[in-house]
């Protein structure tokens, strides 16, 4: 029987050789959305799996799926297939207007799925240079979304996304060369000696200097890739540039596997170095990131770019949440990263169909009320900027709550503080800019209306469903998943 | 006898970093990284020939055909078809910074006394060296801004890194390698592609004038 991790990863990779083939438009939607959805149910097996007893690694334990990378999986998973369902329907809005060339098609069927491959491979990775590779991996792939549409604006996107990327990754990579130098002798030989349980057994070992540099490069270099400030700047770039389906998966999934990076090397760290290290150096980078985002997200003057910032403000409420040192926000921060991954597509989606709309996603061309020309996506957005401001009663508010909590009878009670009041401008200012575009009348006679007026369509079906998702699972988790992320914590913080 | 062909290996790659920071020609600075990466592996091939790990014979073949060879061809043919060949002045002038440079040396070398091999020998040098060139790569990076430059700079950062791991470690697991190595040329190959495209939308590969996206 070939191993079920081999075959999650092997499903992604030939959907995505499938996608570069030239075929009929309907048999391709079929390849794709069926090898996702494929793919969605057997990482669904895989965390049933692992749910229910062991789960056997693979090549060696360079794939091994402990809590953690169960619930990153299947997060990844339900995110690769969202995006594609809706990227479907995107394309189609797109071919309407004639502006998809054959290029874009190719690159959008293979590379969607290629991503989905990376991202599986991020978080079922034991080895620090598998994971590694997979990181860049996602990258490198990242890249062809930024140009897709072929704007001048994508060009300089690009350019400073690989440029950032690359030199974060290098970092990572010499951060991953000087941990592996730290264990010399107490690793072993081969591929093997670069496995992250191997680091763990050895921990009281290595070398605590040699440690001590090498974690500060990976953090940084993986924080780079989350977009912890102040490593930040390509994301809203970025963001703006990419097509919406793949941004989502760029938030959710890039965003989730670099966490997942982040928090093996934090973990490496505190099994060596004691628990004070690497979890002030996140509560920093977090407790910066939120902060950085308030003025942004107050002066923003797009619509893609102000999620992005919102992106940048929730992967700094997981680093602060894990930072805290708490295993109470340790639970808050993988439940928040549970939540997000359900709440920001919806945001990112309905965004996307506005943008798709006006034909650009530029307040300025948007203008307000937009309410009267695109109901149904206007309304939706308007939903998740409450869901990812930390309304109740929907699931990030209660994520929020937890690590405040936590962090209000803790040590930190100052970096809290901070912390709490950025929340609550962030709100205001999220708030605002959510009104400036929806409500009000529109400017005039001639923005009543948009050139191409919404449809029921594929895109809007699967915003739609989305948000009933959010809406449901801020009310009612199932077990299994609360399991997982139960799991998720006893990994991130040690007796299971 | 090894340890004084690693120490001048290690030097060499030292000295081409500072003679890049010094260049404005966009082809020898192509052809200084080329001879940066020839030490690379001569001091790879080094190692492997007096400790006897001959995986590490392979990452010697594998970083002189990438980076002496295939990605030095790779960006002068670029620069060839766009006909820009000298970087522009840089911000901070040749002078000042090549002394920022023998800062960041010192630094590099002051870091390098913490590891375990301690302050003295051949690993105390390759490590001084690898963390001088990695200062100095992001120096460049932030200080010129022709995309060559830049593709340059981050491709001596890697160099770095590497120094380090055949430095330090008994060399990264060969698989990994190879996967790094796949990673690395597809980057240069990604970024390759950006610059002429930049160069035909904006007639120039000048990054700093890539500002539009602000706030």
């Amino acid at each position: 029987m070939v191993n079920l991790l081999i075959a999650t990863l092997l499903l992604p990779l030939l959907t995505a050789a499938a996608g570069v083939v030239d075929l009929p438009r309907k048999v391709k939607d079929a390849l794709m959305l069926g090898g996702l959805a494929a793919t969605f149910a057997l990482c669904l097996a895989v965390a049933r799996r692992f749910l229910s007893g062991a789960m056997p690694g693979a090549l060696g334990e360079a794939l091994r799926v402990d809590g953690l990378s169960a619930l990153v999986l299947v997060l990844s998973g339900f995110v690769g297939l969202l995006a594609a369902t809706y990227g479907a329907g995107y394309l189609h809005r797109n071919e309407a207007r004639g502006l998809v060339t054959p290029r874009m098609r190719r690159e959008f069927y293979g590379l969607l799925p290629g991503y989905v491959f990376a991202m599986l491979l991020v978080a079922m990775s034991n080895n620090l240079g598998v994971m590694w590779i997979a990181v860049e991996l996602t990258t490198l792939v990242s890249v062809f979304f930024v140009t897709f549409h072929d704007r001048d604006t994508s060009l300089e996107a690009a350019w400073k996304f690989l440029v950032l990327g690359s030199l974060g990754l290098g970092f990572a990579l010499l951060g991953t060369v000087l941990l592996f130098a730290a264990g010399q002798g107490h690793l072993g030989e081969g591929m093997p000696a670069l496995n992250w349980t191997r680091f763990m057994q050895a921990a009281p070992a290595l070398h605590p200097f040699t440690l001590r540099l090498g974690v500060v490069f990976a953090l940084i270099g993986y924080g780079t890739k989350a977009g912890l400030a102040p490593m930040h700047t390509w994301k809203p770039d970025a963001y703006r540039e990419a097509p919406s389906p793949a941004v989502v998966l760029m938030a959710v999934g890039m965003l989730n596997g670099a966490l997942y990076c982040i928090l093996r090397i934090h973990l490496i760290s505190r099994a060596a170095l004691g628990p004070g290290f690497s979890s002030g150096l996140l509560l920093l980078l977090g407790l910066l990131s939120v902060l950085i985002a308030v003025p942004f997200i107050v002066i923003q003057w797009n619509l893609k770019r102000l999620l992005a910032y919102s992106s940048i403000e929730h992967v700094g409420i997981m680093a602060v949440g894990v930072g805290l040192g708490a295993e109470a926000a340790v639970f808050g921060a993988l439940l928040h990263m549970t939540y997000h991954s359900i709440a920001k597509p919806l945001g990112l989606l309905s965004a996307g169909t506005l943008a798709q709309l006006h034909s650009s996603s530029d307040f300025s061309r948007i203008g307000s009320g937009s309410f009267t020309r695109a109901p149904i996506a206007s309304a939706l957005f308007v939903l998740a900027a409450l869901m990812l401001t930390g309304c109740p009663p929907f699931g990030l508010f209660f994520s929020e709550m937890m690590i405040l909590r936590a962090g209000l009878i803790g040590p930190h009670v100052t970096a809290t503080a901070i912390f709490l009041a950025a929340l609550v401008v962030l709100f205001c200012g999220f708030a605002l800019q959510v009104g400036r575009i929806v409500l009000g009348p529109p400017r005039d006679r001639a923005e009543r209306r948009v050139p191409f007026p919404e449809r029921l369509d594929l895109g809007t079906a699967t915003t739609i469903g989305a948000a009933v998702l959010a809406v449901v699972s801020g009310l009612y988790l199932p077990a299994p998943l609360l399991s997982l992320i139960r799991a998720a914590t006893g990994v991130v913080w040690g007796a299971p | 006898m090894t340890g004084d062909i690693l120490i001048l290996c290690a030097a060499g790659m030292l000295v081409t970093a500072y003679l890049l920071v010094g260049q404005k020609a966009l082809f020898t600075a192509i052809r200084l990284f080329g001879v940066q990466s020839l030490f690379l592996g001569l001091v790879a091939a080094t190692i492997a020939v007096a400790s006897g790990r001959h995986a590490l014979l392979v990452t010697a073949a594998l970083t002189v055909a990438l980076k002496t060879v295939l990605i030095p061809w790779f960006l002068m043919r670029t620069i060839d078809r766009i006909g820009i060949h000298r970087e522009i002045e840089p911000v901070l002038n040749v002078p000042v910074s090549l002394l920022v440079c023998v800062g960041l040396t010192v630094v590099g070398y002051r870091v390098s006394t913490g590891f375990p091999e301690g302050a003295s020998g051949v690993s105390h040098h390759l490590i001084g060296v690898a963390l001088s060139m990695l200062f100095i790569g992001l120096f460049v990076m932030v200080t010129r801004k022709k995309a060559i430059t830049q593709i340059l700079a981050l491709l001596t950062v890697e160099n770095a890194v590497f120094l380090v791991a055949v430095g330090v470690t008994s060399g990264m697991p060969l698989v990994v390698e190879l996967g790094i190595s796949f990673d690395v040329i597809l980057a240069v190959l990604i970024l390759g592609v950006l610059v002429h495209r930049i160069v035909d939308r904006f007639e120039s590969m000048d990054v700093s004038r890539l500002s539009k996206l602000k706030g």
